[in-house]
């Protein structure tokens, strides 16, 4: 706790006039004695007096913020950044001591541990709670006990508990255990000497910070009261931004915080040309550090991207007889699964670019592929409508067989390893519980194409045929809690996903070549990109970099997108005036 | 082109004739009797893997209807037509339904028709007789 207040020195009170106004009695200056009769001491009733002068001691634009009350905890502050000095100088030139000069004297009692007198003083300082001075005084008599009982001045400690801790009549469970410590005086609740006693100042200021918390804020301003405030204040702006896409790093006290709409990538950054057809999925690693495409061109390419975010090619992956459809990445990121469309599963290392495992079943074509939560093992889905569980050596662990699509399936495990979804018949969704063995359904009324699970595993994105996504909520009973429109869909696989800052962002592809962007509570789209020359298959929003968004397209390219750098500028320029926002999420 | 999504169906099917696509199945058939300009046309229940057009208001042979051209999502081809709304009441047990042109399309046994010299000219649509 930064500096432990004032030693003992006289304070000359000199009234400066506030505002500069002669109107106020401008020569009040005043000297007097330390120890007043009772209760609030005289300076403490001159230091409010000028408060019924009116809005002098109201300041900021509203008014409402009291000036006393905005110097103390001010005053408070400097106290606990360590600049005592500041500290006693703020309350001599602004006249509005931190605390009345009883709590003062209190304070120094409790810190010098001189328990009898702080009790006296307790009394005096005027609370109207009798709890609370009943409180604080246990507290003080239970340190004066313990204190006693380890000089072994057993008598006295025991007079303390009986004569003065008793008729508290509060808190009886502690007055019996401090009871059994005249008994038992090993008890290690009370500490070692040794500990206690070369912690002696600690241990006193541990008293204060306890008995701090008993006493009504006015009485003793709690320490960090300015910080707690400006933090609600930061609070608030963060809630009202409603594209809120910046981590609290970056938020500033200078101005106040408002997204906007800047925050979102909707800019080109790169266009990555390494095909030689269309792109149909691609990925960022769980790191963000890399992103896998893959490609009707029978390949799929593992880019780099650097820490200032340009994006490079690594590898490209070529073996594959057939279209690659999905990639994914292994929970390390060291790997990469690829899937041939109805063909087989190659396992790739993604230093070397090397394939260390092909995965097949003989008669059966393999259609989708997922890690195994640990990495331990690789699912995929079949062509026989069945979903098959292989160790990374190819041995069969696990297998179910039922009701899936035959073409096009998408398949997604939750991190816990406990539930695989996965496409079922063409309405619906399978929620298979591994462990319990039993089956839950997401039924929509329409034809699901694709879909995509939330990184905190609760929601599931799907994206239907009549060119609606919606968004699931798992748990005990599935349901939709939003829909979005806006992006086409006739003849493809279009893909969408969640993204940006705790993924409150979604975004999909579309078949006008376009990059459709919404937040996850508006139903309209906040952005639609565009820039690509054919439809846009799939996107990928990095998972470290808020601003950072991928999109892969017929147009055979890749596009990142990154924050409208022209736009942000010209915001910032904006941003020096004070900004009132009195309402709330838009 | 993009990964095109298209369904599977299982039984009797009647795919597009260019890439053979599934459009229909065997059971879903309501009528046989339709006609249109390349001849015989089915009325099919449910029709997967088409592309719907623009709506227009077509006079039929059985009156004036509200149809909307299909296309196969395999090759952009039309194959048919659907029947959005029906203006006389008899007709509007077509309504939803979708008629695939025969011409079109291969059966399940992957037979083709081809135009006869008597093949309809006059218009299309018929009625369940």
């Amino acid at each position: 706790m930064g500096g432990i207040e004032e030693s003992e020195r006289p304070l000359k009170r000199v009234k400066v006039p506030s505002g500069g106004s002669d109107s106020l009695s401008a020569n009040l200056s005043l000297t007097e004695p330390r120890e007043p009769a009772s209760g609030f001491s005289l300076r403490d009733s001159m230091a409010w007096s000028p408060s019924s002068q009116g809005d002098k001691d109201a300041i900021g634009s509203k008014g409402i913020i009291k000036r006393p009350e905005f110097i103390k905890i001010i005053t408070r502050a400097l106290y606990s950044l360590g600049y005592s000095k500041s500290g006693d100088q703020l309350q001599k030139e602004s006249g509005i001591p931190l605390h009345s000069t009883v709590v003062d004297l209190f304070r120094q009692q409790v810190v010098e541990g001189k328990w009898d007198e702080s009790v006296d003083t307790l009394h005096r300082i005027g609370l109207s709670d009798e709890y609370i001075v009943k409180s604080a005084s246990f507290m003080i008599l239970e340190q004066k006990f313990l204190e006693l009982l380890k000089k072994e001045k057993i008598k006295d400690a025991l007079s303390t508990l009986r004569n003065e801790i008793v008729p508290l009549s509060i808190n009886v469970s502690r007055v019996h255990e401090l009871a059994a410590y005249i008994i038992f005086p090993s008890s290690s609740a009370v500490g070692g000497p040794s500990s206690q006693d070369a912690a002696g100042s600690k241990s006193q200021s541990a008293i204060l910070e306890k008995l701090q918390k008993l006493f009504p804020a006015a009485i003793m301003i709690p320490e960090k009261r300015l910080e707690q405030l400006v933090e609600q204040a930061l609070d608030v702006q963060r809630d009202a931004c409603a594209y809120h896409n910046t981590f609290d790093s970056e938020l500033s006290l200078y101005s106040d915080h408002h997204c906007g709409t800047n925050h979102i990538p909707s800019q080109t950054l790169q266009v990555l040309q390494a095909h030689c057809d269309e792109v149909w999925f691609l990925q960022f690693s769980h790191n963000g550090k890399y992103l896998a495409s893959s490609s009707k061109d029978r390949s799929a390419i593992i880019w780099e991207v650097k820490d200032d975010g340009e994006v490079s090619l690594k590898h490209k992956l070529t073996g594959h007889q057939r279209e690659v459809s999905i990639v994914s990445w292994s929970p390390d990121d060291q790997q990469l699964l690829t899937c041939g469309v109805e063909e087989s599963i190659r396992r790739w290392d993604v230093n070397s670019g090397e394939c260390l495992h092909i995965y097949e079943k003989a008669g059966v074509g393999l259609i989708s592929c997922g890690w195994f939560p640990g990495g331990k093992g690789v699912f995929s889905g079949m062509t026989d409508k069945s979903i098959c569980l292989w160790d990374l050596d190819g041995r069969e662990l696990e297998s179910w067989k039922g009701q899936r699509t035959l073409k096009i399936s998408d398949i997604a495990i939750t991190d816990d390893g406990k539930r695989i979804m996965t496409m079922c018949r063409e309405n619906a969704i399978l929620l298979l519980d591994r462990e319990a063995k039993c089956e839950k359904l997401i039924k929509e009324n329409q034809m699901i194409t694709s879909f995509s699970l939330s990184k905190d595993n609760k929601y599931l994105l799907v994206n239907l045929f009549n060119q609606e996504i919606h968004l699931w909520r798992l748990g005990g009973d599935p349901d939709v809690v939003s829909r979005y429109r806006g992006h086409k869909r006739t003849r493809f696989l279009i893909r969408s996903c969640f993204g940006g800052l705790e993924q409150a962002f979604i975004a999909s592809g579309s078949e006008d070549s376009k990059v459709y962007v919404w937040h996850r509570d508006t139903p309209e789209p906040l952005f639609a990109l565009p820039g690509h020359s054919g439809a846009v298959n799939c996107v990928s929003w990095s998972p470290t970099n808020p601003h950072m968004l991928a999109s892969g397209s017929d147009d055979y390219t890749i596009r990142i997108w990154g924050l409208d750098q022209v736009k942000l500028k010209n915001r910032d320029n904006q941003k020096n005036g004070i900004n009132h926002h009195s309402k709330g999420k838009t | 082109m993009g990964r095109l999504f298209v369904v599977s169906l299982e039984g009797k099917i009647y795919s597009c004739k260019h890439c053979r696509t599934h459009l229909a199945l065997s059971e879903d058939i309501v009528s046989k009797s339709f006609h249109c300009r390349h001849g015989k046309a089915y009325l099919f229940n449910k029709v997967v893997n088409v592309s719907v057009g623009v709506h227009e208001e077509r006079m039929m042979m059985t009156g004036m209807h509200t149809v909307a051209d299909i296309f196969c999502v395999g090759c952009g081809s039309i194959v048919g037509w659907r029947y959005e709304t029906a203006h006389e009441k008899l007709q509007k047990y077509k309504e939803g339904k979708s008629v695939l042109e025969r011409f079109k399309v291969s059966g399940p046994d992957g037979s083709n028709y081809w135009i006869t010299p008597e093949a309809h000219v006059g218009g299309s649509d018929a009625d369940d007789a």
